[in-house]
């Protein structure tokens, strides 16, 4: 309890910061770039023209709505590998900082995760004018949208806290961090659709082992199936996310103060 | 009122066993485990500052002058022993404050500002001043990556220096930037020291310096304490014993 009451507290003092410098950190992102804020939406697309073409032209998938199939599952996923990948330096790379300031170092992975959201909904945004350009229904079910990315949101944050730590301390991590994402990149179909292509126990275990695979499988179901998503499985993952930050904020509140004199 | 701004008592500071490990040496080297060196950096000093006063630190290189002030600005955890500000607002000013060095010089002066306790409000009234003070040109609107070191430390002193806080820990900035803006700084130094309700830390190899602002010096030896009292008389044991 007292974790969380001081959780809360520095989220109150700090979220202004968080703010103020993801703000700054997508501002420096784009300025020194030659096509400015484009590669925002540059990016997204090319990565969902380059699977559209791979696994919709030439493995021959025959997914109903296949492009905005694959930006759903793009969209999830680079969230959350960038919430993995940049959790696990973070500390090392606010090196500057951290040495000089104190800061609770959670905050430094909210401002982090700030950029990756707005990234994320500008993904989104592409998806919304295609699904216009496709024809793809709209309906009420699509609301579900928010409950399922808190879902993302808190299991990412969750993981990203506990690598957070670990990154400190163990140099190599982000070379296993690397393999593993890799691994549930493939496992996650961002590309395929593990309940059509994948039968019998595996797909079931694909499907509930994994987090991502799950959750973008949910933003397909809402979006472009119009279907109920699976609210025993957001619960359970919500819970799990939960258990995850609660750990993650623990070990952040006992060693923070540690960081400074390891790196 | 309080009568003391801070007190640490019986601080203990060591980095003993937070070496980087690897993974395989965390899984597969149990066995021939590598003795750990413990340095202790900050051994059981106890001291009580009172409001207002400036204390000098003076110790060879290496003697925790540094992790002593860290400690007190809240960046390490002692431990052993306890630290204690009253409350007071605090910042650390060492060569450089922490920087995002993709980032603007201005973008900076907010984001440090907001870590240091202060509203955007108040720092927008005071941005214009810390520009000013810095006195490094169009330098401020470009990332403090491409400030030359000089820059960097007088845009640092001036955000310190002008979002003035409570206590203020001084590391090894006498002399920062070109002859003018040393003057500048110096000056301005003294003046933020001299203001009645200020406690001020100074860490320095000058002695000439501490002689001048301090109220009273520390003598730092291998993290302990080896003298404290009057600037005059610790400050010559001190030029004897590093002239032996």
């Amino acid at each position: 309890m007292k974790d969380i009451t001081k959780f809360i507290k520095n989220l109150k003092l700090y979220f202004k910061y968080a703010i103020r410098s993801a703000k700054a950190e997508l501002k420096s992102e784009i300025t020194d770039s030659y096509l400015n804020w484009l590669w925002w939406i540059i990016e997204p697309l090319s990565f969902m023209l380059i699977y559209a073409f791979v696994f919709g032209y030439v493995f021959k998938n025959t997914e109903q709505y296949f492009i905005p199939f694959v930006l759903i599952g793009i969209t999830v996923w680079e969230f959350f590998s960038r919430m993995i990948n940049g959790s696990v330096k973070l500390v090392l790379n606010n090196k500057d900082l951290i040495t000089k300031v104190y800061i609770p170092k959670y905050v430094l992975l909210l401002s982090k995760s700030l950029t990756y959201l707005f990234k994320l909904f500008i993904s989104f945004g592409i998806l919304v004018i295609i699904m216009i350009f496709l024809n793809v229904p709209f309906t009420l079910k699509m609301l579900y949208f928010i409950p399922i990315l808190f879902t993302l949101y808190v299991i990412s944050f969750g993981i990203g806290l506990i690598l957070m730590h670990y990154g400190v301390y163990i140099q190599d991590l982000s070379n296993l961090t690397n393999i593993v994402l890799r691994c549930v990149f493939y496992l996650s179909g961002v590309f395929y659709n593990i309940s059509t292509r994948i039968e019998g126990i595996i797909q079931v275990f694909l499907l509930q082992v994994n987090p991502v695979a799950f959750l973008m499988n949910e933003f397909r179901k809402i979006l472009i199936y119009n279907t109920t998503p699976s609210f025993e499985g957001l619960l359970f993952w919500l819970a799990i996310g939960s258990v995850l930050t609660y750990i993650g904020i623990h070990i952040i509140h006992e060693n923070e103060n540690s960081y400074a004199k390891v790196i | 009122m309080e009568k003391y701004a801070i007190t640490v008592d019986d601080l203990h500071i060591s980095y003993k066993g937070l070496k980087k490990m690897s993974i395989r040496s965390t899984f597969f080297n149990k066995k021939n485990k590598e003795k750990v060196d413990i340095i202790k950096a900050v051994n059981g000093v106890s001291l009580k500052i009172e409001k207002g006063k400036i204390l000098g630190i003076i110790g060879k290189n290496g003697s925790g002058k540094s992790t002593m002030l860290r400690a007190i600005a809240g960046i390490f955890s002692p431990d052993k022993g306890s630290i204690n500000l009253y409350g007071n607002s605090i910042s650390l000013l060492s060569i450089g404050v922490g920087f995002n060095k993709k980032l603007t010089g201005r973008e900076n002066i907010y984001l440090s500002g907001l870590l240091l306790g202060f509203t955007e409000d108040e720092i927008r009234k005071k941005e214009k001043q810390i520009i000013d003070f810095a006195d490094i040109g169009k330098f401020i609107y470009k990332p403090v990556r491409m400030y030359s070191t000089g820059m960097h430390s007088k845009l640092a002193f001036a955000i310190t220096a002008i979002l003035e806080t409570d206590i203020m820990l001084i590391d090894e900035v006498l002399s920062v930037g070109d002859i003018q803006f040393r003057k500048k700084s110096y000056n301005k130094m003294k003046e933020l020291i001299s203001a009645e309700h200020r406690t001020v830390i100074i860490v320095s190899h000058s002695t000439e310096n501490l002689k001048e602002l301090c109220d009273e010096v520390l003598w730092l030896h291998n993290g302990k304490i080896k003298m404290i009292g009057k600037p005059e008389e610790v400050l010559k044991k001190y030029e004897e014993f590093m002239g032996n």
